[in-house]
């Protein structure tokens, strides 16, 4: 596998101008002839459908759920980050860029972050003009607001909403060019497999969810959008479909997966309840500006938190961390609650949360400009829990969030395999080690409307392309070898449910798995652990996972049971991604790479690269392959946050 | 045509509704005033007949007029509820309401067809009587306690009728605006009250 | 926060595909914890029923936070259940008694076929969008961000209708299988925004043409939806529509 970057020459600031002159260009009158592929509607999948079609080129969009309004960019609450410096506060590309870089904690590309920031201008201009009705000040210009620690004014947003209402945008674009007839839509169609011709992406095999069909669909270029992969661990902020399955079938196909243990982990969710739960909750970070987070010193304290004197609490944010206290970023302030519950000062009914107490905060300000402050995420709490944080200090936990790892692309946005792309959280390419919060609705809709078409033009134009069918011998025997697996994974179920188990018992074996060794902190014999008792699993869910029903219909046990199918293969990356990352590094804290006070220590000498996986075969060990990291522009520096 | 169009469309059929309801309800205005003179005496109110139809030209034009609209306001009514019902398909095992006033707005076609039919009575008895003797007949009719009973009834039901009417109206013409929404709703109670009290008080005259 | 359990008698329509007729089954469940969300509920109940070698039911979700739009099944005659402005993943079992019967049936309109259980064909929605609800712009080359000033007041009542999550909720729940309010709310945003203005006598013509083609019923302002709306969205909208079809269609 070779991993070349494909970076353009020329300094930092013109490398995209650069290299849109330089990349080829398909004439407008021949783009109606190529046809395209795109998996996934969310921000990235509909955007790059919409401007694809826009462009004249024939698109066929695919998306898991009834409707392409419905991929889960649209819980996104928060923001999106752009450079326009309009709040005068001293942002500029230059600084987005900076901070994007240094908060993935250097481990992307320089190249393609500070082109990220250079269209994220484009981003607000694009929305704003289809009609987003983001937040706005009485004069009627954009209203900003501060995100994720920056110290700059610039993100924008509308209520917290803002995913929503960024992904019906692109879906409105994606709506218009389905009525010109540009963009054919399948919806409730799941990508099984991608056809390969030839050594190139050509085509997907989609099972459609009703009817359990299977269909073979052919194109010159395929792109995923297909988004995170964070329900690997079972319970996440996730939505429920959301899954690897599209990723890890182009990644046994030839595709580099890049870093696949940089998994985001937020500090403020809600906590889990009981062994039925399904889902968390994120709660936004902004709350820790006024919540002060502790737990009973004493371990096993079962009292209400309203009558533990203020001398057997812990503050330990504060007592650790004096500079930052309660604002530390979000991987330290995970790693630490995690931490306090390991060593049984975890609270709730699970003691798997802890406290986060705005008594004092409401004394100081009154509750009438807290609840102004924070009165819709209290709302929410409430909803769910039945606990109102104005009384009785909220419980929170950390909780799997998003996934910066993601199939390897280059400058280009391309795979390791000619002509597959991958655009939004689906590819690694950004967010380094760390995501900033508003950066990922910046990043979904920077590679949808404005790179990804640069790219498959160039593409397109450069390449020699066969005309290629869906009736053709590659096609069938992809949807003969899906068929195949549908019958593999039925075959236990035959004999009835007795001394079986069902498709989320095995899941929240491997999500339990995964979360204690593979989650914040990590070290080498967890790690190995795991490792070793994944094939176990593996094995337990081919010999014994029960699925009701037959594949021809609407099935939803069998849809869980493919996705957890891929999970148990991808899982096993995952792990030895971590394992090979001896160093900590963004989110996650290697225990055995430390400073004297137990933070985080990052080794830019043996680790400053983006480790590659690539698939040798069922069986065999996958290859570890690296590309360099070179920063000619900014220094890789060490955080500190005592 | 573009008109045929807009009528033919949901929100033109809604129109069609709102539209001929309207000008039944300035209908029914100035019947009361009509009716109002009752209060004075019978003999104003003969008076009033009298005048009336001494212009059969003006009542021939009118009460043709009220027919159209009326028939309009029917055959549309009839016309959006089998439609609707179609559109809703199967119906729920448990049925709920949780909108304000759903009594009102889910009978709107069992009360029209009720008022429909007072309104063929009324017409057979009192349009179509002798009206040199109008005065007479009323007095005749309301004599009887289950005539009062039959009217009142009516009435009532017109009121039912008309506390979704109204608001309904209204809301068809676009009429929604914050400023103005706590008078429309309370507007929605005064006037089919208005109508109530005066009609049903029409009887009571003769029965005390 | 207090968890108790409570037992509950399910009545849910079972229907294998949609060409099969359907009927309700009656399912026990015991020890339900109050803090499950209805559809974590659901997840109990269908994990129990497979092991017991039984069909699961299926019912629509993704999200499980209330945004996305895809859950849905009415409960005990009211869509998204008793709690106002609450999607059916963000309910709360602590909402029902102690051996309450909940009958839970799929949202129905002519205009939503029933795939399978509680799982309907909500697609007549996109193509309501793809009639107008839009503004028609290609991708690039847009004005500053700031170019055009808007109040904050109408920023704020478009991003009021903009909240519609097209759960469908509102037409499951009006008598009349209306799409008014989805309609209306869409046509609402963009009819209070400038960038909407160009073509807003053209998408209220063509979105109301959609909806009436595909098969949704008149409204009648019973109001029903307004008060089933998990996102609490206004008919003012709705008589917003009303004046920009009869412009649009009249003038």
């Amino acid at each position: 596998m070779e991993l070349k970057s494909n970076v353009p020459e020329g300094p930092l600031a013109d490398k995209w101008d650069n290299h849109r002159f330089t990349s080829k260009l398909v004439n407008p009158a021949n783009r109606r002839k190529h046809k395209i592929i795109v998996v996934g509607t969310g921000l990235a999948g509909a955007s790059a459908s919409a401007t694809l079609a826009e462009q004249g080129y024939e698109v066929s969009s695919f998306c898991i759920q009834d409707s392409p309004r419905r991929a889960h960019s649209i819980a996104a609450q928060g923001g999106i980050n752009a450079a326009k410096n309009y709040q005068n506060d001293g942002d500029s590309i230059w600084r987005l860029f900076y901070d994007t870089i240094k908060g993935g904690d250097f481990r992307s590309r320089e190249a393609n972050v500070y082109r990220l920031a250079q269209v994220s201008n484009n981003i607000i201009d694009q929305c704003v003009a289809q009609g987003v009705p983001f937040a706005r000040e009485y004069g009627g210009t954009l209203a900003n607001r501060s995100f994720g620690g920056a110290q700059v004014s610039r993100t924008f947003y509308a209520r917290g909403q803002t995913g929503q209402q960024l992904l019906l945008g692109a879906y409105s674009a994606l709506s218009r060019q389905i009525k010109t007839g540009k963009v054919t839509i399948h919806t409730r169609k799941e990508m099984m497999e991608l056809v390969l011709v030839d050594g190139k992406a050509r085509g997907i095999v989609t099972r459609d969810i009703i009817t359990g069909k299977l269909e073979s669909h052919a194109a010159d270029v395929v792109i995923l959008a297909t988004g995170g992969y964070g329900n690997a661990y079972f319970l996440s902020t996730n939505a429920m479909a959301s899954n690897v399955t599209a990723a890890w079938r182009a990644h046994k196909r030839g595709a580099g997966f890049a870093n696949p243990c940089f998994v985001q982990i937020h500090p403020t969710c809600i906590p889990v309840h009981g062994s039925f739960q399904s889902k968390l909750t994120l709660m936004s970070e902004s709350l820790r500006n006024d919540g002060r987070v502790w737990v009973p010193k004493k371990p096993g304290d079962t009292r209400r938190p309203g009558t533990i004197p203020e001398e057997e609490r812990d503050y330990y944010l504060e007592s650790k961390y004096p500079s930052f206290g309660n604002l530390v970023p979000r991987d330290v302030a995970s790693r630490n609650a995690k931490e306090q519950c390991d060593e049984g000062k975890g609270v709730g009914t699970t003691n798997l949360a802890v406290y986060l107490d705005f008594s004092e905060a409401i004394n100081r300000d009154g509750e009438a400009t807290i609840l102004k402050k924070y009165g819709n995420l209290f709302q929410m709490y409430e909803k769910i829990t039945d606990s109102n944080p104005l009384y009785e200090p909220m419980m929170i936990y950390p909780a799997v969030h998003y996934t910066m790892g993601g199939l390897w692309v280059d400058y280009n946005l391309m795979t390791t395999i000619p002509g597959l792309f991958a655009i939004g959280e689906c590819n690694f390419s950004d967010h380094g080690a760390n995501r900033l919060g508003a950066s990922a609705l910046m990043q979904g809709l920077a590679d949808g409307y404005f790179i990804v078409a640069t790219s498959i033009a160039n593409y397109l134009s450069t390449t020699n392309l066969e005309s290629v069918d869906s009736a053709d011998q590659d096609f069938s025997d992809s949807e003969q070898q899906v068929q195949d697996r549908i019958v593999k994974l039925l075959r236990c179920s035959v004999g009835g449910p007795e001394g079986k188990l069902t498709v989320d018992e095995i899941h929240k074996e491997l999500g339990l798995l995964l979360w204690d060794h593979c989650g914040m902190a990590r070290n080498k014999e967890g790690l190995e652990k795991a490792l070793s008792e994944l094939p176990t699993l593996q094995k337990k869910f081919w010999d014994k996972v029960y699925i009701p029903g037959k594949g021809e219909e609407l099935n939803q046990s069998l849809e869980r049971a493919g996705r957890l199918a891929d999970f148990l293969e991808f899982a096993e990356i995952m792990i030895r991604d971590a394992l090979d990352r001896g160093e900590s590094c963004g989110c996650h804290l290697r225990e055995e790479s430390q400073t004297e006070e137990n933070e985080a220590q990052r080794n830019d000498a043996e680790y400053s690269h983006v480790a590659v996986w690539e698939y040798t075969g069922e069986g065999a060990e996958p290859t570890l392959h690296k590309e360099p990291l070179v920063f000619e522009n900014v220094s890789p520096s060490q955080r500190s946050y005592k | 045509m573009w008109f045929i169009q807009f009528f033919k469309s949901s929100i033109g059929k809604k129109w069609l509704m709102a539209g001929t309801g309207c000008c039944l309800l300035l209908f029914l205005c100035s019947h009361a005033a009509g009716n109002a003179t009752l209060f004075y005496s019978l003999a104003l109110f003969q008076s009033y007949a009298d005048q009336l139809h001494s212009h059969p030209l003006i009542v021939s034009i009118f009460s043709t007029g009220l027919l159209v609209i009326f028939i309009l306001h029917i055959i549309t009514g009839v016309l959006l509820t089998l439609q609707n019902r179609k559109a809703r398909g199967h119906d729920y095992k448990v049925k709920k309401r949780s909108s304000p006033n759903s009594t009102a707005s889910s009978t709107m076609i069992y009360s029209g067809l009720f008022i429909l039919f007072f309104v063929l009575i009324h017409t057979y008895v009192v349009s179509f009587g002798d009206h040199s003797q109008i005065s007479l007949t009323i007095s005749y009719l309301f004599s009887s306690f289950y005539v009062i009973v039959f009217y009142i009834t009516a009435f009532v039901v017109l009121a039912i009728h008309l506390s979704h009417g109204f608001w309904s109206m209204l809301q068809t013409f676009g009429v929604n605006h914050p400023r103005y929404n706590t008078m429309i709703r309370s507007l929605t109670y005064i006037v089919p009250a208005f109508f109530l009290l005066l009609f049903t008080a029409i009887p009571l005259l003769f029965l005390f | 926060m207090t968890t108790t359990s409570i037992n509950l008698k399910l009545e849910i329509w079972r229907q294998k595909d949609s060409k099969a007729t359907g009927n309700f089954e009656t399912y026990i469940l015991t020890n339900i914890s109050t803090d499950m969300s209805f559809l974590e509920m659901l997840d109990v109940l269908n994990e129990q029923l497979t092991r017991e070698g039984q069909d699961p039911v299926a019912f629509d979700h993704d999200c499980r936070e209330g945004i996305c739009g895809m859950c849905g099944a009415v409960v005990n005659g009211i869509a998204h259940g008793p709690e106002p402005e609450t999607t059916l993943c963000q309910l709360h079992m602590r909402h029902f008694k102690e051996g309450e019967t909940l009958v839970i049936e799929p949202f129905r309109s002519r205009a939503f076929p029933i795939h399978k259980d509680l799982v309907t064909d909500r697609s007549a929605l996109d193509r309501i969008i793809q009639a107008g609800g839009y503004v028609s712009v290609n991708t690039g080359g847009m004005p500053d961000g700031n170019a055009t000033p808007i109040p904050s007041a109408t920023a704020e009542l478009a991003m009021d209708a903009a909240a519609c999550i097209g759960c469908g909720a509102c037409i499951a729940s009006c008598p009349n299988g209306a799409a008014m309010l989805f309609t209306g709310a869409k046509i609402s945003q963009l009819s209070l925004l400038p960038q909407g203005h160009p073509e807003r006598k053209e998408r209220a013509r063509s979105m109301v043409a959609t909806m009436d083609k595909e098969g949704f019923g008149n409204c009648t302002n019973e109001r029903e939806c307004e008060a089933v709306c998990p996102k609490g969205i206004s008919i003012s909208n709705i008589a917003r529509m009303n004046r920009e079809f009869v412009k649009a269609s009249l003038l």
